[in-house]
């Protein structure tokens, strides 16, 4: 932007706010109180293993009245909530509250997008006229009584409407739970009065740090703030100009990002593996990566393997091929690869396979060595018959009993791969 | 920690109850009938569906006031399994976050 430009301050978006941003209340505690009625009203936390180490990946109400927040091992939180329930998580549930929320949004606009598991925007711009002259208000009271009447009564979420998706999240975390808030040009300075730096999504301990060594101390503050200050001396990139217009209230996040990276990470069962045990688990990461590759319909041609010992110390490695590759035993014999690289000096105890410069799947190509041929053929084979009988039923020898250990847990942040995860065997 | 009994036994479902929810007749476990005792469900939790391969399995949390029931119910060989009671006494009731109706 030219720097005469830069110095003009963009007025506040003054458009009637047609951005609904829903936000489903400690998701995961309240579908589990949902479905268990004797967990209701009392404080629940989710984890993905039940164990002393597992930490809390969400957390009810109650729960975090009593200073139980997500992140704490149960160890820790129990110290904080001695009554505290812990459950594990249970994906088929959560994809089920999931797909009845997708329906409920879209019912009201073609122009959804579902930023995770638990949370989605509607666009109302260009929506029919009948559903566009309604408050929005209306709308969201009516979506929280269609949760409740679709999915159970205990069903709770925050609604947020403003002119942006950063404001519309913002007026959503409010007042939790069960809250509706807006945001328009008239009530955004007193609204953003109330608020700290770290309130805002984006902002957390760094960035505010970058803010105050800029001289800026409150969201107030921030929103004042001239683009050519936040652009050179706080951000010191384009992001310094993203958040000028978001705080004004100006769309800058309306962006699709398409999949870079396909891949799988595990936190060992047994912090003194050996080695067998070690490749048994890789066997599966591999199995699981290949399965979401072909899945999406890509190949890839590169593979990275993350390692973390012990000690607390990290190795990785990553290797570009000629080649693409999408078969099973195709990533194994790759990422073994590189895995065979790694110094031996302690234990491992955490391990991450994942596949890069993906490019649309040659499935359909066949290649004119033989070998090649008969291998895709069997992954075919194998991938239909797991699809009758569930994932892993057939499954790679060197990954046998891997499945066991290895159990398919929520993916946190992107739901795409949310239908293949919960065919279970 | 909360721990079920996993049980994973076919079990006989000898009533149900209707209800009309949002336009569809749905039908739900009443009585329970299993190794001689006889459950009777007071309240449904969550009923989600669920794959094993290709078949079509209804999950329905269950509970009969004292105890959470899971039971699966297998849309093609239409049998009932009683996958898990969850029993624990659990710390008193909060209202605090009580949905608003």
């Amino acid at each position: 932007m030219p720097r005469y430009l830069r110095n003009l301050q963009l007025p506040i978006n003054p458009e009637q706010p047609q951005i609904l941003h829903i936000d489903l209340n400690s998701c995961f505690a309240t579908v589990e109180q949902q479905a268990r009625p004797m967990l209701r009203g009392r404080p629940l936390g989710v984890t993905n293993r039940l164990t002393k180490n597992a930490c809390v990946v969400a957390a009810s109400y109650e729960a975090k009245a009593q200073g139980v927040k997500v992140g704490m091992s149960f160890s820790e939180a129990k110290l904080h909530c001695p009554d505290l329930i812990m459950v594990e998580t249970d994906p088929p549930k959560y994809h089920y509250v999931y797909k009845k929320l997708v329906k409920i949004m879209r019912s009201y606009s073609p122009n959804i997008g579902m930023k995770s598991i638990d949370e989605g925007i509607i666009d109302f711009h260009d929506t029919r006229q009948n559903i566009n002259q309604r408050p929005l208000a209306v709308i969201g009271h009516e979506i929280k009584q269609r949760l409740r009447d679709d999915v159970g009564c205990w069903m709770k979420c925050n609604v947020g409407i403003a002119p942006n998706r950063f404001l519309a999240k913002t007026a959503a975390s409010l007042h939790k739970p069960d809250g509706l808030d807006i945001i328009t040009y008239k009530n955004l300075r007193r609204t953003l009065e109330g608020m700290k730096l770290t309130d805002l999504t984006g902002i957390a301990e760094r960035n505010q740090a970058r803010l105050n060594a800029a001289g800026i101390y409150t969201p107030l503050q921030f929103l004042d703030a001239p683009s050519e200050l936040l652009v050179r001396k706080v951000f010191g990139s384009i992001c310094g100009e993203d958040w000028h217009k978001r705080l004004r209230g100006w769309e800058v996040d309306n962006m699709e990002f398409s999949t870079k990276t396909i891949g799988r990470q595990f936190v060992m069962d047994d912090y003194n593996a050996s080695e067998e045990k070690v490749r048994n688990r890789l066997a599966h990461l591999c199995e699981s990566t290949g399965l979401k590759l072909r899945y999406k319909g890509f190949c890839a041609r590169g593979i990275s393997i993350y390692v973390q010992y012990k000690t607390g110390d990290a190795w990785h490695s990553r290797k570009a091929f000629r080649s693409t590759f999408y078969t099973t035993p195709e990533i194994f014999r790759r990422a073994l690869l590189l895995f065979n690289q790694h110094p031996r000096h302690d234990h491992i105890v955490m391990l991450s396979v994942s596949c890069y410069l993906l490019e649309p799947s040659t499935a359909n190509q066949m290649s004119i060595l033989e070998e090649v041929n008969k291998e895709r053929l069997l992954t075919e084979a194998v991938d239909e018959l797991n699809r009758l009988y569930g994932n892993y039923t057939v499954t790679f020898a060197n990954s046998l009993g891997a499945d066991k250990q290895i159990k398919q847990k929520i993916p946190f942040g992107t739901t795409r791969y949310f239908e293949l995860l919960c065919n279970r065997a | 920690m909360d721990q079920a009994n996993i049980i994973n036994k076919d079990v006989n479902i000898v009533a149900y109850y209707f209800k009309n929810n949002a336009r569809h007749l749905r039908c739900f476990p009443k009585r329970m009938e299993w190794e001689g005792k006889r459950v009777d469900f007071t309240e449904t939790g969550l009923v989600h569906p669920t794959q094993k391969g290709r078949r079509m399995i209804h999950v329905f949390d269950m509970t009969d006031g004292s105890a959470d029931y899971r039971l699966e119910f297998d849309a093609q060989a239409l049998s009932w399994t009683l996958v898990a009671i969850t029993d624990t006494q659990y710390a008193p009731v909060s209202t605090q976050f009580a949905p608003s109706y």
